[in-house]
């Protein structure tokens, strides 16, 4: 018998920020970044793994907005146009540090890491990024898992089962035409969990998800082996329970891992630090200082005077920090193995863009873990769809209502910055519930106006733009990403209502929000 | 939380609400008095829960780093601003947590205008009615409260006197001088607020399972301790386990 098993699950998500009709646009960026700085990374390690025989195993969350952009041929193609302004600046960065000890090396390192992404991208993978995670999805090495078909934080729309049951439907379908398979995981955007959810998602065959410690703690009845096992809710969906310890030793930005003095500072970045002028001729002239990469300065403390980044140091840190992480695991897998009747299992899940974007060295952290773990045998690491085939029993607990928001519960998602939108997030939901009601067998021009009114339903139900509003950073953009759908659907309603279409306007609008093409507006029909 | 709001508890439901929120008040202190330390304790509280929990949401903001230090410009292209309602008489409730629900309403201009001609009409209320029992019965609750709101009110955070109940929020005209008559004019469906202690509180659990608990973390988590002298509580400060019970 072994001592425990170790499922890392990570949940890659960017909301939907295409929009081909500027010639650039910033919050695309989010996206790019995103591939460089994490997706690109990740699939490095994989290939490294995979190149000296190192068994690995996790779950990967692969969103469908994220799924929808990683295969649109327009953002590929301004990725390549995002990577050469990124090579353009690393040129000029070595122009001006490259005689410089400290920051020289750096700047010849961004170089290296931005023509290995676009060598990556265009010439290992063809821009086909969902291929390479199918890859290792099809080698079992990966187990994907999908999510809301727009991230929307499901608890506040509990009371109205046709919006849960779109998200769900849309995501299940955008999965297997991106991967072939459906998915038996469903990641809850934001871990937002309610009694009844799992209702909706056994209905789509849905075998598992993942909840807080905290949810599944208050949980009825109480979980009688903690987190260390999942639990089969009453729906027969069975539910994984983050591990609390292992979560916050990487998740936490006081004491947890990434932010270790040696690690490479996520804020001090020169697009802060430097002109505007001289960045201006590498980046989008937009007036506005963005992050733009290039960071040159370690954590090093809470001060604003910081120390050049030294990658050899935060690579052994890395190392370091992997194999304490697995120590601890296994300490505690010890610790609950005597009071198991089966090995322990820890589910740590972690936004994917944490390892890479925020924390530069969580891809070395991680590649540093697996091989760890693969010379230790101490653990068995594990897909959550393993774990089920060897433990398909589980103890009943219907987990509460929890996220992992602030709060633990719809703190982030429902307060005054943001609660405007469910008035009109709601009407939306019931007038398309009603518009699938009215118009059940339509084809043609009008069934793509119902799908493309569908498709804008679940846009303004996006978790991320409520976050948005609340954190205060990029408020209005994220304002209008609720507004325009919302009014989209609007002009949508009143053209079926008055029976007049404008198909310019409408092939227009579905060129640019052109996720989900399989959509299929009948899922708002009313749940009987 | 909005001062107002809280102006608009009895003194009773202000006792109630602090000690909830872990602040231990004298009787007999002013109104205002207590409201500010309700607001205080509330801040205070949030901030630490910010500080304690808030992990993942603050990395997802990063992951939205490349975003611009101005704001977006507001003028969407939308045509006709925002409709701020949609003229209906409706309301919906959405449980935040276990101590507060959103709720939204709306009254049809023709319906309000009716009411509003009708001289009798004392006007609007939401009434919140729980549907079940509390899981713990901690004293005795009225099962309904009413919230007095202006004809232009349309939305409201509600502090909701106890976790783990279900119960509905009814959209009320009252009728004036009719020995305190109303009509319903539209009502939420029913929703739950999340329980804030452990399912099996004051049941037995096998000390495996009580171990097993610990080792999840549970005394770090922000679960309620429901009553003194149960003797198999979760305490703040660990786990009682059977061989500890004071009885």
């Amino acid at each position: 018998m072994n001592s425990g098993y170790l499922a890392i699950v990570l949940n890659a998500h960017m909301p939907f920020v295409r929009r081909p009709e500027y010639p650039r646009f910033l919050e695309e960026r989010w996206f790019f970044e995103a591939l460089s700085e994490t997706y690109l990374p990740l699939l490095r390690v994989f290939r490294s793994l995979e190149a000296d025989s190192i068994p690995f195993y996790l779950t990967l969350s692969v969103s469908p907005t994220l799924a929808a952009m990683l295969g649109d041929k327009v953002l590929g193609e301004r990725y390549v146009d995002y990577l050469d302004a990124q090579l353009s600046l690393a040129s000029a960065e070595e122009e001006r540090i490259g005689n410089d000890p400290a920051f020289g090396p750096l700047a010849r390192m961004y170089r290296s890491l931005y023509s290995a992404d676009k060598d990556d991208f265009q010439e290992l993978y063809g821009r086909d990024i969902l291929s390479a995670f199918d890859y290792y999805y099809q080698k079992g090495r990966v187990e994907l898992m999908t999510s809301g078909a727009t991230h929307a934080f499901l608890p506040i729309f509990r009371d109205c089962r046709e919006a849960v049951a779109a998200q769900v439907e849309t995501a299940i379908i955008a999965h297997r035409k991106a991967f072939g398979k459906r998915p038996s995981g469903f990641w809850l955007p934001q871990l937002g969990w309610y009694p009844g959810v799992g209702e909706v998602l056994r209905s789509y065959n849905v075998q598992y998800t993942v909840v807080t410690t905290k949810g599944a703690m208050l949980g009825k009845p109480t979980p009688r082996r903690g987190s260390f096992a999942p639990v089969e809710c009453l729906s027969g969906l069975i539910a994984f329970i983050r591990d609390a310890a292992a979560t916050k030793a990487v998740w936490s930005e006081t004491s947890g891992y990434p932010s270790d003095p040696v690690y490479r500072d996520f804020y001090r970045d020169i697009g802060f630090d430097l002109s505007s002028d001289y960045l201006n001729a590498h980046l989008e002239d937009s007036g506005d200082r963005i992050f733009t990469g290039f960071k040159y300065w370690a954590v090093t403390g809470r001060t604003q005077e910081k120390r050049p980044y030294d990658p050899t140091a935060a690579s052994a840190r890395a190392a370091q920090h992997a194999e304490h992480f697995f120590a601890d695991r296994c300490a505690s897998a010890a610790a609950a193995a005597p009071f198991m009747d089966r090995p322990p299992l820890m589910v740590c899940p972690f936004d994917a863009e944490l390892f890479g974007h925020w924390w530069f060295e969580g891809p070395a952290f991680l590649e540093a873990l697996f091989r760890h773990a693969a010379a230790s045998g101490e653990l068995v690491l594990t897909t959550l769809d393993d774990y089920l085939r060897d433990y398909p029993e589980s103890h009943s607990s219907e987990p509460e209502f929890s996220s992992w928001g602030d709060g633990g519960f719809a703190e982030v998602w429902l307060d005054g910055s943001n609660d405007w939108i469910y008035r009109h997030v709601g009407k939306a939901v019931d007038r398309m519930s009603e518009l699938a009601e009215r118009f059940p067998d339509e084809s043609g021009l009008r069934e793509r106006i119902l799908n493309q009114a569908a498709r804008e339903v679940l846009l303004a139900m996006c978790s991320d733009w409520t976050l948005l509003m609340r954190a205060g950073k990029s408020a209005g953009f994220a304002r209008r990403q609720v507004q325009e759908p919302i009014a989209n659907f609007g002009r949508i309603y009143d053209m079926l209502c008055s029976n007049t279409v404008s198909t310019e306007w409408l092939t227009r609008l579905e060129k640019r929000d052109n996720l989900f093409p399989s959509i299929n507006y009948r899922m708002f029909r009313r749940k009987r | 939380m909005k001062t107002d709001r809280l102006e608009a508890l009895s003194l009773e439901e202000l006792y109630a609400l602090a000690d909830k929120t872990g602040l231990d008040l004298p009787a007999g202190l002013e109104r205002s008095f207590v409201v500010e330390e309700i607001l205080e304790a509330l801040e205070e509280d949030s901030e630490d829960r910010r500080a304690a929990q808030g992990e993942a949401v603050h990395i997802d903001e990063k992951k939205y780093s490349g975003m611009r230090i101005g704001d977006f410009d507001e003028d969407p292209g939308l045509g006709e601003p925002m409709a701020t309602r949609y003229n209906e008489t409706m309301i919906r409730a959405i449980v935040r947590d276990p101590s507060w629900a959103f709720a939204y309403w709306d009254v049809a201009d023709t319906e309000l205008e009716a009411i509003r001609g009708d001289e009798a009409s004392a006007g609007l209320f939401l009434r919140v009615a729980e549907l079940s029992p509390a899981v713990e019965q901690l004293d005795s609750h009225r099962e309904y409260f009413d919230i007095p709101i202006a004809d232009n009110d349309l939305q409201w955070y509600i502090n909701l006197p106890r976790s783990g109940v279900r119960f509905r929020i009814d959209l009320c005209a009252r009728k004036g001088g009719q020995g305190g008559k109303f009509r319903v004019l539209a009502r939420s469906s029913e929703v739950e607020s999340p329980r804030q202690s452990l399912a099996s509180q004051g049941q037995a659990l096998d000390p495996a399972t009580y171990e097993l608990l610990a080792l999840s973390g549970v005394e770090d988590l922000p679960i309620e301790v429901v009553s003194e002298g149960n003797p198999l509580r979760i305490l703040p400060s660990g786990i009682s386990r059977p061989n500890d019970r004071a009885d």
